[in-house]
């Protein structure tokens, strides 16, 4: 029987021992049923399907060689890949690292021939012996999912809903004759328990979204792992992940990584996850390698300025942006000083006639001038809090006041004059700008609501945020959809800042930005809450950038509080083992240092009684 | 899920409601209902004034007469249906009854070829996108989309029924060279351009079709095939093992040999029961009809699920589609006997006028024949403009869902374009094309009225058209419960539908 | 339509639109540049060429539609001719027969329209007195057909602004509401719905037809039931768009709810309202003409396109110019309408678009062709120019609003 069965077997040398058969990769160049020649055939019903692939004598089981993609699209070429060449090992993870359109994508896609059809590659892609640039329709589907499989970004939508998870396991083992019917769903109940899903045999037979987004991963990679594939490409497979569970799939692809020797090639942005992960790291910016080499030598002395740029560019704990410093509020003082100031919190949603609480019983305060991070992983309730300062949703029950008086129980008039003291950024650069407006107008419409100036004073205030924000004048003519994410986030912080706010609500600001990009507006945001001493709800999930900007952190799980303090306390001596997991579980863009702390993880997990993933 | 659906039937029925008086009220105040005998110079004339203001009850006031029809419905609940009289003081229930029965005949079976084809040609196109099927079948579309309905139907009428009927009663009904030759090019492009591939295997497919054609057509004008038409247990035989092939490929590909089997045993079992039932069809009746397919149905799933073994429910799903089609091909076969016999009653058989053949008399088939050419006509008209929206519907849900991420995932696993076409796209896609088709079908009764016109139906079309012509709302009353209650059922079926298809809704 | 905005969260990856119209030559090496935030400043900072607002850019994409640009043109055309020929509201026209003036007939009423030019055969391309011949009561029927084309486009003009502007209306109040002004206003549209049209516009059309007062009244009428699949489809769109941030950030910026609709929500479903007024409105075409076949629409002696199909169905053996005529020209409006709304679709949704992006359907079957084709493509980004049909809510929804309407 396999020896995966067991779920707290993790000695890789045991492993290697009992791999007994000799492979798929030598002997797959030349089988064209894409079947490899030791036998697992259905009939025997012989388990050891997910076996350990061999060493390859150093030779690469993947391999680019000058590769170049080159879309035709309505506007004419675009060359995304411009002569790409690297290799990946058995055993080894190569993170291919870059920002939006630097082609990294579509380098892994011509891997598995998965490009759309406006695209041309040249160059050379070996997967094992066989050329896969050169592969017909049938030739790759026979290496697709069965030698190279794939693991996707977006868990909530790689599944099929209408599909049991069960068919969904087993149809690849169909499909490669590995397995059929009842023992393919041995099978696929094994996988489960080997990416950690308990009671497999029973949840078979439900379907994805009956899931958690973290246990659907673990779902696609139990798929990806089930024709025993010697390399697994991993397109930002945690991007949408929390960093707990991140921190687990992590740790998941590692361990089968081990047992399998499998090649893995992890696509990701995040600095983070390449020093947790990976063995090798090749950086690309526009469709170019710019620097590759061991981990250790790219991330701690970058060849490249670029690298360089990019690894400076990570936020970190423990680094600090200048913030303009808070008014004191003492206990002397009326509570009104209080910018916001909320008292046993609670929001409900309302759904389908039931009430939904999602918000229970929090306390906080932001005084004039001073920031307060909102930080907790999706679900906790942080964004549904911003909402509810701005009068988007009504307060259940407790109190929320804004320089002392309730929004939500204000009428008309006075509701509009306090919201012109409140300013807003949301998290998506796409959809937080109206696409009909040109840029000027989105400046200056909380002047033309609130009917402050004339259209020339308007006009000059545009300029003068535009300048503060650091983007041309010329751009008030322009629109939204000519302006890059990051341009139109600065956009949306000049709109925020038009009536000169007492208060901010940052929804989010920067997770949808690329990191140097994300650098460039905290820095600026930093600067002009030190000119304009805004107080401001600063909502992320991103502890590091909390870390950097934030006055006092406030943590949140589940729509509760965790914990509450200084960002300092917080943040660097927590208390709450919940914040403990949290900063745990955020790697850092370091591999000694990450090693450390994955290290310290484990300790903390097993202190806790629980398994890594 | 139980307590959604009974609300959503609440407010319909509420909605239901709130039309009934709109349309009432609508209706009375459309005009006259005595002009006609206002202006008549009868001797009894105030005697037809008097009679007619009683059969309507023209008395009363109209919130009078809306409570009367409205009591009238509700005692349909007890099974004592009281829709009010028309003018002529004839009881509507029995005039509905009739002209429902009809109507639903046309606009059921219009609706069921509609949506077959529809989603068929509808996935094809979404395959094909941007090929040259693809933009003849948009095109195609937009005609059909711009096409005024009477218009259609009288070139309908001008050029298939007349055309035909000449034809046929010519001395020497056959095909003309140039006939074969035109057809074999239009069947050899279209199957060509449907089954694509590279240059050489378009040329072969159309070579294929074309020296088919050539050869098919002669031999049966040689057998007399329009006046004498047969299948024989050979091309019975052969189409079942077709549709056996056929559906495995599509079903579970044919290296599943299993699924194959099990095909291909249905459709043996199928020619043998065509000699085992001859002599029961040789004039049976409904009942003997449905007593069979429900037999024939029970065996094809026994027979998959007996084959089957993995994969039971690709093996049952490929029989009972084979024993279907065997059921199909044996019944055209008794209908095929019937024809010259029937010819010989009615001469011209393609109807262009009415619903069936007045005063006929004949053998079952026969009979089916006669109702059958009757629908003709007006079903393909019909058929034709749903099915137009239906494909449209159908390659916008599949390019929709060909975009998602588990297409991707599908693909990625080594699936072929079948399995990720029909077990992966289709199910998605047909969420919201059920949806849209159930909405669709109550609208289509009410569409049936032009339909009904043109062709000289007595369907619920002319009683509502008579009604409102003369301003008298009972038979107008009695079209739109039809209709609206077509629509809140077909509401709830859409409801249904929707959480028997998407488990998001389910469980 | 979060697509144009050039930035897709989940593909990150590849946005080619955006590089080459920033102008980044491929090749461009940019160590010097190596942060991206800089890099993208300095794009715009070079940026002088026009600015595209969507408005222009939606015109642009139609313009490329060249299915949508003939039908557009053809229309225009048919508009011309139709009120300059016989003129309309006591102004006269270049034709000087009168539509409802009986007159001899002339050699059986044949056409006298010819277009198979002399040296075919044919009779010379010429125009004749009676260019789509004389009905029997010899009255001459290019006359009658341009009168029907006449109501048949002004049905389409009034229809469609009388029922975008309810349809826009219900759609964006009970979509921005919610609550029970959204409860109250969608079972009135549903009190619509479930009457089928063709019954509802038929006891109106009988209704207006009292009126006597030409062919206003219908138009209104039919304006009146033909807005519901609009507001529907306005309020789905208004539902999302007001789950968008720049609405939440505009509410929260204390924006008035007059103003959030009209400035926020509304010119961002244009594009659904456009579309589907066209579609309404070459339904509605059909519409009338059904009516009027009915007997339920245009009343004689006035004529309509339907009305003149109706009277002469029978004649269509012995004179069938009676029948092709008000048909072909039925077809033709209806059917450069609906092109129009396609072209209009495309422009305004330009993901599934049939230029450019061709994704291949199904993803990635077609690399084989990719690759044979490689560099050097020929075709030019112009690509093909029958409309594909964009997959989104009003595309379902158009097909909805024609097929429920028009083709009864």
């Amino acid at each position: 029987m396999s020896i995966f069965g067991r779920k707290k077997n993790h000695n890789p040398d045991e492993g290697r021992s009992e791999t007994g058969t000799p492979g798929t990769a030598g002997a797959a160049g030349s089988s064209k049923a894409g079947r490899p020649a030791s036998g697992t055939s259905p009939a025997t019903g012989s388990l050891g399907l997910v076996q350990r692939h061999p060493d390859r004598d150093g030779r690469p089981i993947l391999s680019f060689q000058d590769v170049s993609v080159t879309f035709n699209t309505e506007f004419g070429d675009v060359n995304a890949v411009k002569g790409v060449s690297f290799d990946i090992k058995p055993g080894e993870v190569v993170a291919l690292v870059g920002e939006s359109g630097s082609g990294k994508s579509v380098t892994s896609s011509t891997a598995m021939g998965l490009l759309p059809a406006n695209a041309s590659v040249t160059g050379t892609v070996m997967l094992g012996d066989r050329e896969v640039t050169a592969l017909d329709a049938n030739g790759l589907r026979k290496i697709r999912g069965r030698h190279a499989a794939m693991v996707f970004q977006e868990p909530m939508t790689a599944l099929n809903p209408v599909l049991t998870v069960g068919d969904q396991l087993t149809e690849s083992l169909n499909v490669h004759g590995i397995a059929y019917g009842t023992e393919a769903d041995r099978r696929a109940v094994e996988l489960l328990e080997m990416v950690g899903i308990p009671d497999a045999q029973h949840r078979l037979k439900q379907y994805p979204h009956q899931f958690s987004g973290g246990q659907r991963q673990r779902i696609v990679i139990a798929m990806a792992i089930s024709c025993s594939p010697e390399v697994i490409i991993a397109d930002e497979p945690t991007t949408a992940l929390d960093v707990t569970v991140q921190a687990e799939i992590l740790e998941l692809l590692r361990s089968l990584k081990d047992q399998l020797n499998t090649g893995i090639l992890l696509i990701t942005h995040n600095m983070g996850v390449v020093a947790d992960m990976a063995d090798r790291v090749c950086v690309m910016l526009r469709g170019e390698l710019v620097e590759s080499g061991e981990v250790h030598q790219v991330m701690q002395n970058p060849q490249h300025p670029y690298t360089e740029r990019l690894l400076g560019s990570v936020p970190r704990l423990g680094a600090e942006l200048t913030v303009s410093e808070p008014d004191t509020v003492t206990a002397s003082q009326t509570t009104a000083v209080y910018a916001i100031e909320a008292q046993g919190l609670c929001i409900e949603y309302d759904h389908r006639g039931k009430k939904n609480r999602v918000v229970h019983d929090i306390d906080f305060t932001v005084a004039p001038g001073e920031i307060l991070g909102l930080v907790g992983e999706s679900g906790s309730g942080k964004s549904t809090i911003a909402k509810s300062v701005l009068g988007l949703l009504p307060v259940a029950s407790g109190s929320l006041k804004i320089h002392g008086s309730d929004l939500t129980r204000l009428a008309g008039k006075e509701a509009r004059a306090l919201r012109k003291r409140i300013g807003v950024v949301f998290q998506d650069p796409a959809a937080s700008l109206d696409p009909r407006f040109p840029i000027g107008d989105v400046i200056t419409e909380p002047m033309v609501i609130h009917n402050v100036g004339n259209r020339q004073t308007r006009m000059e205030r545009a300029y003068e945020l535009l300048d503060a924000v650091k983007l041309p004048r010329s751009v008030v003519n322009r629109f939204p959809h000519e302006l890059s994410g990051g341009q139109r986030q600065r956009i949306s912080i000049a709109r925020a800042l038009t009536l000169d706010p007492e208060v901010l609500i940052a929804d989010e600001p920067t997770s949808a930005l690329d990191v140097s990009v994300q650098a460039a507006v905290l820095d600026m945001f930093a600067e002009l809450q030190s000119r304009y001493e805004f107080a401001c709800l600063f909502v992320s999930h991103d502890l590091a950038v909390v870390d950097m900007l934030a006055h006092r952190v406030l943590v949140l799980k589940d729509g509760r509080q965790v914990e509450q303090g200084p960002t300092q306390e917080v943040l660097h001596h927590p208390t709450q083992e919940y914040t403990k997991r949290l900063l745990s579980a955020a790697p850092v863009p370091d591999p000694d240092e990450q090693l450390t702390k994955r290290t310290e993880r484990r300790q903390l997990l097993e202190s806790l009684g629980e398994r890594p993933y | 899920m139980l307590k959604f659906i009974l609300r959503r039937f609440g407010s319909s029925f509420l909605v239901l409601l709130g039309a009934s008086l709109l349309l009432y009220v609508l209706t009375i105040n459309s005009g006259d209902p005595l002009k006609d005998l206002r202006e008549s110079n009868a001797d009894n004339r105030e005697y037809l004034i008097e009679q007619r203001i009683d059969f309507m009850g023209l008395d009363q006031p109209w919130y009078a007469r809306y409570w009367d029809w409205l009591t009238g419905v509700g005692k349909c609940v007890i099974g004592q249906c009281d829709l009010g009289t028309n003018r002529s003081g004839q009881q509507v229930i029995d005039l509905l009854g009739l002209a429902a029965a009809s109507t639903l005949r046309l606009v059921v079976l219009a609706t069921v070829i509609a949506m077959v084809f529809g989603v068929l040609i509808g996935i094809l196109t979404a395959i094909r996108q941007y090929s040259g099927i693809d933009y003849v079948v948009t095109f195609l579309t937009f005609m059909f989309f711009s096409l005024p309905v009477f218009w259609a139907a009288v070139l309908l009428k001008e050029y298939l029924a007349i055309g035909f009927n000449d034809w046929l009663a010519s001395p020497d009904p056959g095909f003309s060279w140039p006939t074969i030759i035109v057809v074999g090019l239009v069947l050899g492009l279209a199957l060509q351009a449907v089954l694509a591939g590279n240059a050489r295997r378009r040329l072969f497919t159309f070579l294929g079709a074309f020296v088919f054609t050539c050869a098919a057509l002669p031999y049966m004008d040689w057998l007399n095939f329009a006046r004498y038409p047969q299948l024989g247990p050979v091309v019975i035989t052969l189409v079942g093992v077709a549709a056996a092939v056929g559906a495995t490929v599509l079903g579970a590909g044919l290296k599943n040999r299993r699924v194959l089997y099990a095909g291909l045993i249905t459709a043996v079992l199928g020619l043998v029961a065509y000699y085992a039932t001859y002599g029961l069809l040789w004039d049976p009746n409904w009942l003997i009809i449905l007593i069979l397919a429900v037999v024939a149905i029970g065996v094809a799933i026994a027979i998959g699920r007996l084959m089957g073994g993995y994969s039971k429910g690709a093996a049952t799903l490929v029989s009972v589609f084979t024993a279907v089609v065997m059921g199909g091909l044996i019944i055209v076969e008794h209908l095929f006997r019937s024809w010259p016999s029937y010819l010989e009653i009615v001469g011209r058989p393609i109807a262009t006028i009415g619903s069936e053949t007045p005063n006929f008399t004949g053998t079952f088939w026969e009979d089916f024949l006669d109702k059958g050419t009757q629908l003709l006509l007006p079903t393909i008209l019909l058929a034709l403009i749903s099915l137009a929206s239906y494909s449209r519907y159908t390659r916008a849900s599949m390019l929709e869902v060909s975009q998602q991420d588990y297409i991707r995932t599908a693909r990625a696993k080594g699936l072929n374009e079948r399995q990720v076409i029909l077990k992966h796209a289709f199910r998605n896609s047909l969420i919201p094309i059920t949806t849209i088709m159930a909405f669709d079908f109550a609208g289509l009764i009410g569409g049936a009225v032009i339909t009904e016109q043109v062709f000289g139906w007595k369907g619920m079309g002319e009683l509502f058209r008579t009604g409102l012509e003369q301003v008298d709302p009972a038979p107008v009353m009695a079209f739109f419960l039809v209709t609206g209650t077509a629509a809140v059922l077909f509401n709830l079926l859409a409801d249904i539908l929707y959480a028997v298809l998407d488990p998001r809704i389910r469980v | 339509m979060s697509n144009e905005d050039g930035t897709p969260r989940n593909k990150p990856e590849y946005t080619p639109e955006e590089n080459v119209r920033n102008g980044t030559g491929p090749s461009q090496t940019a160590v010097d540049m190596a942060n991206l935030a800089e890099v993208e400043d300095a794009k715009l900072r070079q940026q002088t060429g026009k600015s595209y607002s969507q408005g222009q850019l939606v015109r642009r994409r139609f313009r490329n539609h060249k299915a949508a640009m003939i039908s557009a043109v053809f229309l225009a055309l048919i508009f011309i001719l139709a009120f300059t020929s016989i003129g309309y509201a006591g102004i006269p026209g270049w034709w000087d027969k009168d539509y409802a003036a009986a007159g001899a007939v002339v050699n059986g009423g044949n056409p006298t329209l010819s277009l198979v030019p002399q040296w075919l055969g044919g009779q010379g391309i010429q125009w004749g007195e009676h260019p789509f011949g004389q009905d029997s009561t010899g009255k001459d029927y290019f006359a009658l057909t341009m009168r029907g084309t006449q109501q048949s486009l002004i049905i389409a003009l009034v229809v469609g602004i009388v029922s975008t502007v309810i349809g826009s209306v219900v759609g964006s109040l009970a979509g921005y509401f919610r609550g029970w002004i959204d409860a109250v206003l969608m079972r009135a549209t549903d009190l619509v719905i479930v009457i089928p049209l063709l019954v509802l516009a038929a006891v109106l059309g009988q209704m207006s037809s009292g009126l006597g007062a030409g062919i206003l009244p219908l138009a209104l009428v039919l304006g009146l039931v033909t807005w519901t699949s609009l507001a529907r489809l306005v309020r789905g769109e208004v539902l999302s768009l007001r789950e968008k941030e720049f609405v939440a950030a505009a509410v929260a910026m204390g924006a008035k709810p007059g103003r959030v609709i009209l400035r926020h929500l509304l010119p961002n479903t244009v594009g659904v309202i456009v579309v589907n007024a066209t579609f309404a409105i070459a339904a509605a075409i059909l519409l009338e003409t059904s009516l009027s076949f009915l007997g339920f629409g245009v009343q004689p002696p006035d004529s309509s396109l339907g009305l003149l199909i109706s009277q002469y169905q029978n004649a269509f053996t012995t004179r069938p110019w009676l029948f092709w005529w008000p048909g072909m020209f039925i077809l033709a409006i209806a059917l450069s309408v609906n092109f129009i709304g396609d072209g209009l679709r495309d422009a305004f949704d330009p993901r599934q678009g049939s230029r450019g992006k061709k994704r291949g359907i199904f993803g990635f079957s077609g690399r084989d062709k990719a690759l044979n084709k490689t560099t050097g493509s020929t075709a030019g980004p112009g690509g093909k120019d029958v409309p594909g049909q964009p997959i989104n809510g009003s595309g379902l929804g158009g097909l909805l609003g024609g097929s429920g309407i028009g083709n009864p």
